[in-house]
């Protein structure tokens, strides 16, 4: 068993659009606001890791060398909306090894208006020429069949929505600060059935930072240490047979992180999860284990994933209103369990959170992350 | 249909559809020597059990399915206007294809209804060329 790992500091620059500011500006307020939190200075951090999808050659540099340029290997990682995620991950794997007993992440994106293409990247292919890899049609699918399959109702998955914009209203670095009713999300404009407008993840300017260290070098700045405990990340498995779209083996991931965390979902307090389109939060409550398979629907329409609920999820508003900068998301995350293990989630707090779950998933792969108090 | 072949369009197939054109249109999948599993679109290395070098084969033109969305919104790049059913069919041979339905009420799509493969022009490429590709309708009675 190597040296355990403390998320030290966290930060985010908030998010919204912000056209006129570099990336590097978005990073720098992240970077120093997680570097207060932590009270650690750059000159410190042995190693950063970047990710980001489409900021270009050397974003990592030009991200962390807005608040220093010391020498240290800073590594850019792709794993599109699951980046930072990944990127905090390697920042642990090596101070888990030993190699680092200080090390930073940044996640960060400038996003493009519109609709996310889903598959073929620049190869597109008949796919993109005949409309089909379009991102929220690749969950309308998956949501049309568990409609099919367990009776699960449009209203199910958009109260969802309803929810996280409810707790975006209680984050000040939320893209979207506003509630909206069930029926506004029914009644915003169809994009593929049986999602909305109101049930897709905006595009989003904004950065994230998190500063992890050991807990020998942790134990230096804080008595009261919030771990980042297991992780497990992993890419989509052939399995004979099996037709839906995933980005990852999310429930083999799930009871992974479980066993080494040494709990089970009856005992997390307080998870993210990816709801890039709200038909995701219902099908991740039943991956994780919070609810039987096909129970996701009502699940998250009586409310057990609120604030004050069963398995408070997305706190922070979630994707869909937190907002969805896709190389900034995963630190984002980070940062809304940290908060809320450490008691700092102000309105948003979820009284007497210890363990947190996360979920965070790109095209390509998928991680999952616990964290104890 | 054509007159002569002179001044009859070629026809091509869309790119990435590995779509066979011709009397008996049908979509060129793989089969498994080893272990006997097909896929689409066609591949060099089994995933079931990791042989190398798997069989050309033409796939089932029937199918069921499998899950499907209207689009309500249209992208750009894209040759379809909406709404139009996006649909995964589920062919016998265990295989999964993403594509569109054609002549069908959107409104009476259900999942597991019996699905055929039909061949449509998408548009002209630069060199006048008929640009086929590949969606799915609802199987006629009788
Ligand atoms: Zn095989």
């Amino acid at each position: 068993m190597g040296e355990r790992v403390v998320i030290l500091g966290v930060g985010l620059h908030p998010f919204g659009r912000h056209p006129d500011k570099s990336i590097g500006e978005l990073a720098r307020v992240a970077a120093l606001a997680a570097l207060k939190d932590a009270g650690v200075e750059f000159k410190d951090i042995e190693a950063g890791f970047c990710g980001h999808v489409v900021q270009g050659v050397g974003a990592g540099l030009r991200t962390f060398g807005e608040v220093g340029m010391t020498g240290i290997p800073i590594t850019n990682v792709e794993l599109a909306c699951a980046s930072s995620s990944r990127a905090a991950m390697l920042a642990a794997d090596a101070i888990v090894g030993g190699l680092y007993d200080l090390a930073m992440v940044i996640g960060i994106e400038k996003m493009q208006r519109g609709l996310l293409s889903g598959v073929g990247g620049a190869e597109g292919g008949y796919q993109s020429r005949m409309g089909i890899a379009l991102m929220p049609a690749l969950y309308a699918l998956m949501a049309q069949r568990h409609m099919h399959l367990y009776g699960t109702k449009h209203e199910h998955f958009a109260q969802a929505s309803v929810k996280a914009h409810r707790n975006g209203v209680l984050n000040p670095n939320a893209q979207y600060q506003k509630a909206i009713t069930l029926e506004d999300i029914l009644n915003s404009r169809m994009i593929a059935e049986p999602i909305t407008l109101y049930e897709c993840s905006p595009t989003t300017d904004g950065a994230s930072a998190v500063v992890l260290a050991s807990e020998k070098r942790a134990r230096q700045y804080t008595k009261d240490p919030v771990f980042m405990d297991t992780w497990a990340g992993g890419t989509p498995k052939y399995v004979r047979g099996e037709a839906d779209f995933l980005e990852g083996p999310n429930e083999m991931l799930a009871r992974k992180v479980y066993e080494e965390a040494g709990f089970g979902p009856e005992d997390v307090d307080v998870a993210q999860v990816h709801d890039a389109f709200s038909p995701g939060e219902v099908f991740l409550v039943e991956e994780l284990g919070f609810c039987p398979h096909g129970e996701g629907g009502p699940f998250v329409y009586e409310g057990n994933t609120e604030i004050g609920g069963r398995i408070p999820v997305n706190t922070d508003g979630g994707l869909l209103s937190r907002g969805h900068p896709i190389g900034a998301t995963g630190g984002a995350m980070i940062t809304e369990l940290t908060l809320q293990l450490r008691g700092q989630a102000g309105q948003r707090q979820v009284s007497g959170a210890k363990t947190a779950l996360m979920h965070n998933a790109g095209i390509g792969g998928v991680n999952v992350i616990a964290f104890k108090r | 249909m054509g007159t002569e072949a002179s001044t009859e369009r070629k026809q091509v197939s869309i790119r990435g559809a590995h779509l066979r054109l011709g009397e008996s249109p049908a979509l060129i999948g793989s089969r498994c020597p080893g272990c006997g599993e097909h896929f689409y679109p066609p591949r060099h290395v089994c995933l079931n059990c990791y042989q190398e070098g798997l069989d050309e084969v033409a796939l089932s033109t029937r199918g069921d399915l499998r899950s499907f969305t209207i689009a309500r919104m249209g992208l750009p790049g894209t040759a379809m206007t909406p709404p139009y059913v996006i649909a995964q069919v589920w062919l016998p041979e265990g295989v999964a294809v993403a594509t569109v339905l054609t002549d069908v009420d959107p409104e009476a799509v259900s999942i597991g209804m019996p699905l055929e493969l039909v061949v449509e022009k998408l548009s002209t490429d630069s060199e006048g060329n008929d640009v086929m590709t590949f969606k799915f309708r609802p199987v006629r009675e009788g």
